[in-house]
């Protein structure tokens, strides 16, 4: 056995084991048609080697010739097969430069078989035989076929065309595949071309050895693919672990979600397909196998939510893409529950909604607590304004009992004395001085008592109307709400602050707002509202105004609303509207009350505008 | 001294309320007497003087209720009418178990304080009654001997002049003769009658069940 057989030989079961071993993965994978394709570049190396081989041990002219001939249709194979293999590894190159290198390819496959003895000789002479590597092989002499410039033009375009196609590939930042696979099939193409034109023109007396470049070829192409399966197996480990980690993501997740009492549901717009996980479904009571329907679900919406709930979640899918809601949920057994829920929308590219996922929770002792809270507040300032007005009641009640007691007294006996025969005019006298006595020590003890006010009580600063409103509004709301009653504000947001006392003020407010509650009692739930506006009343007062929608004072107590101990109410102490306006008129403001011509009362304050505001 | 007429007494630190109230009084044809303060009404209290007292519940000192308890450990108890410029629940419920006679406020009409005044001098001229029968009962039983009286709560305890004598040891003859003592003293003529007086004197009521039996 010869060193060039043995070398040969070699250089083809080379290529053949890869062409086999690359047929097989595209055997299990389809559509990498780039192992195919290497496949069939391989094997065409494979049968040129043989042809270079059976050339090299040539007896006759003939027998070489023949074996050029057929190792022709090698290199076609090999040409087509590299043109795609490049085409779809580096995924670039011009289509025109690939089609006109394998036409050309083709094409010279006619004068292969038609002209001559093959496309390179038109007629082999005589065969030589030289010295190669330590034996003797044959080369041709002959003469030349002028078709072979077919072939090695072909060759040049496909020289083109992968360097075109590396160009685009490297431009593209691919930089290792276009030099592996582009620069090593333009060196060694260039290299198999330029030595064969060297021996088929007859410039050069030498075997034809373009197979182990080939080789190489094969082995460096071999080699990048082999990279791309290695990168695919470690990608398929990659995936393996990274979906271990997330199904332990996932229980995570969902240990999380059961301990945060979350229930998690799924809505498809495209598809109006709602998935919810179980504790969802035991928060808004509905059976573990029960098809959800959207309607179902808002029909268990409390309808005082409903309304508010939807439009949220219209908002979140025009765009928004969020949103949070809280609401209350009607079970089907009678209970309610409250529902805080979080969402969010997904859109397509087209800005489309195309689902919303979200977590619910139940947040009802919450909502308990809040509500108790509320009402504790509520409750803690009601007993705050009934104990500052039943302590200044009750020391009033005494204070001008005494002399109101002894005014009557005095005017009793001097109505019993009158009746006598001859009156005792001196004692007559004597009662009257004492009577206006008494009528001044009984005015002395109201002056005193707003002089209490005025003197200790009052530490004013700069308010904002809207937040003292605000605040009173705050304490109220559960009572308004447990009674029907809306309660309107209006306030407009240039008010100057003005300057008075808050808790002062607030008590003002908190008995003009609950006496228009008081009011409303009598009137049908629709109707009951109580409005709080307020007005810049020139330059240096803004006019605060609270109104009912109840049936008015009537005319005739109209004048005495603001006598102390005068109230229309069953429980009444009658002080709350005289302590209100002598803290008005501690503030330096008026204080008046009016019916409304629509029905109803008006009670109206004027307080100063802060001196800061004023200055301005 | 001894005032024969009924008094009306007012007690008030409030002076101006005091004198229109006394004026009033007077001019309703009553008999009025004025004092500022409760111990100045406690000091010169009359021992003996009908009439009610009308007094103020709040007063700096001693107040009303004082007043009130004061009074009925006296020996001339008269009925109290409270007056307060503003009552309250637990100071009313205090006067009234302490037995006021009304409780009143200071601007209450004329005809109810009138009226409530002419109730407390009634009650007081009936527990003057009362008192003053008590007093005369008591003082014919004070004539009765210590043997009598013995004799007497075996009688009202409806036993035999036989089982008297064998009880205190005596003859049947002595117990009759006591019998006849006792109903002469007390001027009775029936043992009805003298146990019903008996009762209503009310001296056996302490000791009536230790009465010894066997001496």
């Amino acid at each position: 056995m010869s060193w060039v057989t043995i070398i040969w030989s070699t250089i083809a079961s080379a290529c053949i084991t890869l062409a086999g071993i690359y047929l097989l993965v595209w055997c299990r994978n389809r559509t990498a048609w780039v192992n195919l394709l290497f496949s069939l570049t391989a094997v065409a190396a494979a049968g040129f080697a043989f042809s270079e081989l059976l050339m090299m041990l040539a007896e006759t002219p003939g027998e070489f010739g023949t074996a050029l001939r057929w190792g022709q249709v090698s290199i076609w194979l090999w040409t087509v097969s590299l043109v795609g293999f490049v085409w779809l590894y580096l995924q670039a190159g011009r289509p025109w430069l690939a089609w006109a290198t394998c036409g050309l390819r083709t094409f010279a496959l006619l004068p292969n078989f038609l002209v001559g003895q093959n496309l390179n000789y038109r007629e082999i002479t005589a065969l030589r035989h030289i010295p190669f590597l330590g034996e003797s092989v044959a080369v041709a002499e002959g003469v030349p076929n002028p078709w072979m410039v077919l072939g090695q033009l072909s060759l040049v375009l496909l020289v083109i065309f992968v360097s075109d196609a590396g160009v685009t590939a490297w431009r593209r930042g691919d930089r290792r595949k276009a030099l592996m696979v582009g620069g090593s099939v333009v060196l060694l193409v260039l290299v198999g071309l330029v030595e064969s034109m060297l021996i088929f023109w007859g410039k050069v007396q030498a075997p034809l050895t373009v197979s182990p470049f080939y080789l190489c070829l094969v082995l460096v192409m071999a080699y990048e693919l082999g990279r791309d399966v290695l990168r695919a197996s470690q990608l398929v480990g990659e995936l393996q672990a990274s979906e271990a980690g997330l199904r332990e993501n996932e229980e995570r997740l969902s240990l999380a979600v059961d301990a945060a009492n979350f229930g998690i549901w799924i809505r498809d717009l495209a598809r109006n397909e709602i998935w919810a996980s179980d504790k969802w479904r035991k928060l808004f009571g509905f059976a573990p196998s029960e098809r959800l329907e959207l309607d179902a679900i808002l029909q268990r919406l409390h309808p005082d939510d409903r309304e508010g709930f939807q439009q949220t979640v219209g908002a979140a899918v025009g765009g928004e893409g969020r949103y949070g809601a809280e609401f209350r949920v009607m079970l089907p057994n009678g209970g309610i529950r409250w529902i805080s829920s979080h969402g969010r929308v997904e859109f397509d590219v087209n800005g489309q909604p195309v689902r919303i996922r979200g977590a619910s929770r139940d947040v009802t002792a919450d909502k308990q607590a809040e509500l108790e809270t509320l009402l504790l507040r509520q409750q803690v300032a009601h007993v705050g304004r009934v104990t500052m007005m039943g302590q200044l009641a009750t020391a009033l009640a005494h204070e001008i009992n005494q002399p109101l007691g002894a005014i009557l007294r005095n005017a009793e006996a001097a109505e019993l004395f009158m009746q006598e025969a001859s009156p005792d005019l001196d004692e007559i006298r004597a009662i009257i001085a004492d009577i206006r006595e008494d009528d001044q020590r009984a005015g002395a003890v109201i002056d005193r008592m707003r002089g209490l006010l005025k003197r200790q009580n009052l530490t004013t600063q700069p308010i904002h109307v809207d937040e003292l409103v605000g605040d009173v509004r705050a304490l109220v709301r559960v009572d308004a709400a447990a009674r029907h009653v809306k309660l309107d504000v209006d306030i407009p947001g240039d008010l100057p602050p003005v300057r008075g006392d808050r808790v002062h003020l607030q008590q003002v407010l908190l008995n003009l707002i609950l006496n228009g509650m008081d009011a409303l009692n009598e009137s049908s739930r629709e109707g009951r509202r109580v409005r709080v506006t307020a007005l810049l009343d020139g330059a240096q007062t803004v006019e605060i105004a609270v109104s009912d929608t109840g049936s008015g004072i009537p005319t005739d107590k109209l004048t005495h609303i603001f006598d102390p101990f005068f109230t229309t109410k069953p429980n009444g102490m009658g002080m709350g509207l005289p302590i209100s306006r002598t803290i008005i008129e501690a503030h330096g403001g008026r204080f008046w009350a009016e019916n409304n011509n629509s029905g109803g009362a008006t009670f109206r304050f004027t307080l100063p505008i802060a001196e800061e505001a004023a200055a301005k | 001294m001894s005032l024969t007429e009924p008094t009306v007494q007012i007690v008030d630190d409030d002076r101006p309320f005091l004198v229109a109230a006394s004026r009033l009084l007077r001019a309703s044809g009553f008999a009025v007497k004025t004092f500022s303060s409760a111990s100045d009404f406690l000091a010169q209290h009359d021992t003996d003087a009908p009439g009610c007292v009308l007094a103020d519940l709040q007063m700096p000192g001693m107040n009303g209720l004082d007043l009130q308890s004061a009074l009925a450990r006296s020996r001339n108890p008269l009925p109290i009418l409270f007056l307060t410029g503003h009552g309250d629940i637990p100071s009313t419920v205090r006067a009234m178990r302490g037995g006021a006679v009304d409780f009143l406020e200071k601007r209450a009409p004329k005809e109810k304080l009138l009226d409530a005044v002419r109730r407390a001098l009634a009650r007081d001229a009936g527990e003057r009654e009362e008192r003053a029968r008590q007093r005369e009962l008591r003082a014919r039983f004070d004539a009765l001997s210590e043997r009598e009286l013995e004799v007497l709560s075996h009688v009202v305890r409806g036993r035999l002049n036989k089982q008297i004598a064998s009880d205190l040891g005596i003859h049947e003859r002595t117990v009759k003769l006591h019998r006849t003592a006792i109903t002469t003293k007390l001027g009775v003529s029936s043992v009805a009658e003298l146990t019903r007086l008996t009762l209503e004197a009310g001296i056996f009521e302490a000791s009536a069940t230790t009465c010894p039996k066997g001496q």
